[in-house]
C-alpha cells in the first residue's frame, strides 16, 4: 500500500536527509522511530504528499504520487489520506460535528451522517458534536484530530507522534482507538513517533 | 458543506472583526445613496413644479425669491402688482396662457391661492372627488393638506392672515367650505388650497382697523422688503384711496358686498403671474422688456432654479466626493481586515489543502467572505440611507410641505452595488497572494 524507492528531501540550503525504503501492505499497520530532528515529520509530509520529494518515488496503493501534478495530488490526498497531526488542527467557526463533515465532504462530495455518528459513537464524541471544537477537553480534541483523520476512509492514515503529550493510560487508549479505527475502515496505518512506549505495539517498524 | 457555508462562518465567528471592516462601507454607502436620492428628489420635484411656468410676473424684487413663492410656495411673495397692468401681459401676443394668481392667507401652515381654473389645467391637477370652486369662499384642497389636515368635502375653514401657520388672525367671519379634493399629483398643487381669486381680495376687504399695528409690523418682519405688498397694506390702501364713498365696518355685510361690485379693476391687485409663452421668442424678449419697461418684475423659473441648484449642486459634489472616498478606504480596511484573517487562519487554510482543496478553492474561500462583507455592507449601507431621507423627508414635509419619495433601489444604486463589489474583489485578490505562497508542511508542523 504504501511503497517507498530511494527517497531524498533537501531543504532549500538546508539539510537533507535520505530515507530507507518502506514497504507496508494494504492494511498493515507500520511504525517510523526515531529521536528528535531526524526528519521523521519531513517523511510523513512526503509520505501524505504535502511536501515534494527532491528524489525517489512513493507509491500510494497503485499511484506514484511522486509523479502527479499539484491539482491530482490535492485530490488525490483528499480522497485516499489521512492525517492526524502532532498539534491538533481544526477550523475553529466551525464545531465538531460541522468539521466531520467537511473533512468527508471534500473532495469526495460524501455526505455520511450514519457513519459520521458512528464514529463519533466509538471515540466517545457523540455528546460533543454540537460544540466548537475550542470547547472540548485536550483528550476530546485528539479523539476528534483520529476521527479527522480517518472519517473519510483513507487509504493509509498517517499519525505524527500522537502519543507524545500522553500518559500511559491515554497512550494506550489512543493506541487501540488508531489501529482499531483503521481496522475497521481498511486503512493502512503509519504511526511516526519517538515514543518508545509505541514500540510493542508494532510488529513492523522502521527505525531512522 | 459548502465553501460559501465556511465563508459566513467564518465571517460571524469574530464578529467585531465584521463590524469593524464593515462601518466604513455602510457610512459611505449610506452617504452616498442619501445625497443621490436627495438631490435628485429635490431635482425631479423642482422641474415637476416649475415646468408649467415659463416666466412669472411680479412685483420687483429678489427673482428667486419670486419663483421660490409664487411658483414653490416655500417663501414670502415680493409684493403685489396691479391687476391691469398684470392684463397686458396676458394679452400679449408672445404669450400663450397667463395664470393670475393671488395669496396670503393660509389654514394651518397650508397656502390658500387664488387663481384662475386654468391653474388645475396647468399642473394637470385632477379631482379626486367633488368639484371645483364655483363661487367665492369655496375650497380645492390638494390631496396633502386634505389627508394631512383630515378635510372632507363641505367641511368649513377658517383662515388666517400670513403664510405661517401661527401668528396670524383669523378671518373668522369669512369661512371657507371645501368643495373638491384633487389627486395625488407630486407637484406642489398637492400641498395648497385652491379658490378664486375673488375669495382673496374679498378676505381682505374689511381692512377698517382689524388689522392692527401689531400685525402690520410681523406682515413687516415677515416679507422684509420695502416694496412690502401684502393685504394689510393692500387694505390699507384700498380704504386710503378706494372707496371713498364707503364708510364700512366689519360687520356691515351689505357694504362688503357693493363694496367688492366696486372694487375697480386698476385697484384690484395680484401677487403674481405665471406665464407659459407662445414660442421661444418670448423667452428672449418678453422678461426684458418686463423688467426694463414696467414696475414689475419677469423670472425665468427654470433659469433661477437652475442657478439655485448649480449653488446646492456644487455641495452635492463634495458630499459625493467626500462618499467615493469613503468607499474607497472601506475598501481598503476590507482589504486590511481580509489580510488579517488569512493570515490568522493559514494553518486552517493549510489543513485544507490537506482535505484535497487547491487553491482556487481557497480563493473562493476569501472571495465568498469578502464579497459577503461587501453585500451586507451595500445593504445596510442602503437601509441607512433610506432611514436617514425618511428622518430628512419628515423634516422637509413639516417646513416646506414638500414629501420625499421613498423608492427602491434605482439603477445608480445598483452600479453602486456593483461598485462595492468590486472593489471587494480586488481586495481580495490582493489580500490572497500569500494563498499561492502557502507552504502547507511548514504551517502544520510549525504549529
Amino acid at each position: 500500500m504504501v511503497k517507498t524507492d530511494g527517497l531524498h528531501f533537501q531543504y532549500p540550503g538546508g539539510e537533507a536527509f535520505d530515507f530507507p525504503n518502506i514497504d507496508l501492505s494494504a492494511k498493515d499497520h507500520l511504525a517510523v522511530l526515531g529521536p528528535s530532528g531526524v526528519g521523521k515529520t519531513t517523511l510523513l509530509h512526503l509520505l501524505s504528499g504535502i511536501l515534494p520529494a527532491s528524489s525517489g518515488t512513493i507509491f500510494i496503493g497503485n499511484t506514484e504520487i511522486t509523479s502527479l501534478d499539484r491539482k491530482a495530488l490535492d485530490k488525490f490526498r483528499g480522497s485516499h489520506i489521512g492525517l492526524v497531526f502532532q498539534r491538533y488542527h481544526f477550523v475553529k467557526s466551525l464545531n465538531v460535528e460541522e468539521n466531520l463533515q467537511l473533512r468527508q465532504y471534500f473532495p469526495s462530495k460524501l455526505k455520511d451522517k450514519e457513519r459520521r455518528e458512528a464514529i463519533a459513537e466509538r471515540l466517545g464524541l457523540k455528546a460533543h458534536l454540537k460544540k466548537k471544537v475550542t470547547q472540548l477537553s485536550q483528550g476530546q480534541q485528539q479523539r476528534v484530530s483520529i476521527a479527522l483523520g480517518l472519517i473519510h476512509k483513507p487509504k493509509v492514515v498517517f499519525a505524527d507522534e500522537p502519543t507524545s503529550n500522553l500518559d500511559d493510560v491515554n497512550c494506550e487508549r489512543v493506541l487501540g482507538l488508531l489501529k482499531e479505527e483503521a481496522k475497521l475502515c481498511g486503512s493502512s496505518l503509519v504511526i511516526i513517533t519517538h515514543d518508545q512506549r509505541v514500540t510493542e505495539h508494532f510488529k513492523n517498524q522502521v527505525v531512522l | 458543506m459548502k465553501l460559501g457555508f465556511i465563508a459566513y462562518k467564518n465571517m460571524v465567528s469574530k464578529p467585531l472583526n465584521m463590524v469593524l471592516s464593515l462601518l466604513l462601507l455602510v457610512l459611505s454607502v449610506s452617504l452616498v445613496t442619501f445625497v443621490l436620492q436627495l438631490s435628485k428628489q429635490l431635482n425631479g420635484q423642482m422641474d415637476k413644479n416649475i415646468s408649467p411656468v415659463d416666466m412669472v410676473v411680479g412685483a420687483k424684487g429678489s427673482p428667486l425669491q419670486l419663483v421660490l413663492s409664487s411658483v414653490l410656495h416655500i417663501d414670502s411673495p415680493t409684493g403685489n402688482i396691479k391687476l391691469n397692468e398684470a392684463e397686458q401681459i396676458i394679452k400679449h401676443p408672445f404669450v400663450d396662457s397667463a395664470i393670475p394668481v393671488s395669496y396670503g392667507d393660509n389654514y394651518r401652515g397650508y397656502r390658500i391661492l387664488g387663481t384662475d381654473p386654468a391653474y388645475f389645467e396647468r399642473y394637470e391637477a385632477v379631482l379626486q372627488q367633488g368639484r371645483l370652486y364655483k363661487t367665492t369662499f369655496e375650497l380645492v384642497a390638494g390631496s396633502a393638506v386634505a389627508l394631512k389636515l383630515g378635510l372632507k368635502i363641505g367641511g368649513k375653514v377658517v383662515s388666517s392672515h400670513g403664510l405661517a401657520a401661527a401668528g396670524g388672525e383669523a378671518h373668522d367671519d369669512k369661512p371657507y367650505t371645501i368643495v373638491g379634493i384633487l389627486e395625488p399629483s407630486g407637484t406642489v398643487v398637492d400641498q395648497l388650497l385652491i379658490c378664486n381669486l375673488k375669495s382673496v381680495w374679498d378676505a381682505h376687504d374689511h381692512g377698517d382697523g382689524t388689522h392692527g399695528d401689531e400685525e402690520h409690523r410681523e406682515d413687516e418682519s415677515n416679507l422684509g422688503n420695502e416694496e412690502g405688498n401684502d393685504h394689510t397694506q393692500e387694505n390699507e390702501r384700498h380704504h386710503d384711496q378706494g372707496d371713498k364713498e364707503h364708510d364700512h365696518t366689519p360687520d356691515d355685510d351689505e357694504h362688503h358686498h357693493e363694496e367688492e361690485h366696486d372694487l375697480h379693476d386698476e385697484e384690484k391687485e395680484i401677487t403674481s403671474l405665471l406665464v407659459k409663452f407662445k414660442n421661444p421668442i418670448g423667452l428672449v424678449q418678453l422678461p426684458r422688456f418686463i423688467n426694463e419697461n414696467t414696475n414689475m418684475q419677469a423670472a425665468l423659473p427654470g433659469f433661477e432654479i437652475q442657478r439655485l441648484m448649480g449653488l446646492l449642486g456644487s455641495g452635492v459634489k463634495t458630499l459625493n466626493g467626500i462618499a467615493m472616498a469613503i468607499l474607497l478606504v472601506s475598501g481598503f480596511s476590507i482589504f486590511i481586515s481580509l489580510l488579517k484573517t488569512i493570515r490568522e487562519r493559514r494553518q486552517e487554510l493549510a489543513l485544507l489543502r490537506t482535505y484535497g482543496l487547491g487553491t482556487r478553492k481557497l480563493l473562493f474561500l476569501v472571495l465568498f467572505e469578502g464579497l459577503f462583507l461587501a453585500f451586507i455592507g451595500f445593504l445596510l449601507g442602503w437601509v441607512l440611507g433610506r432611514l436617514a431621507l425618511i428622518l430628512v423627508s419628515k423634516y422637509i414635509e413639516a417646513a416646506y410641505g414638500y414629501v420625499l419619495q421613498i423608492n427602491g433601489p434605482e439603477f445608480v444604486e445598483l452600479l453602486l452595488l456593483g461598485a462595492t463589489l468590486l472593489i471587494a474583489i480586488i481586495a481580495v485578490f490582493l489580500a490572497s497572494t500569500s494563498i499561492f505562497k502557502l507552504n502547507i508542511s511548514k504551517t502544520l508542523g510549525d504549529a
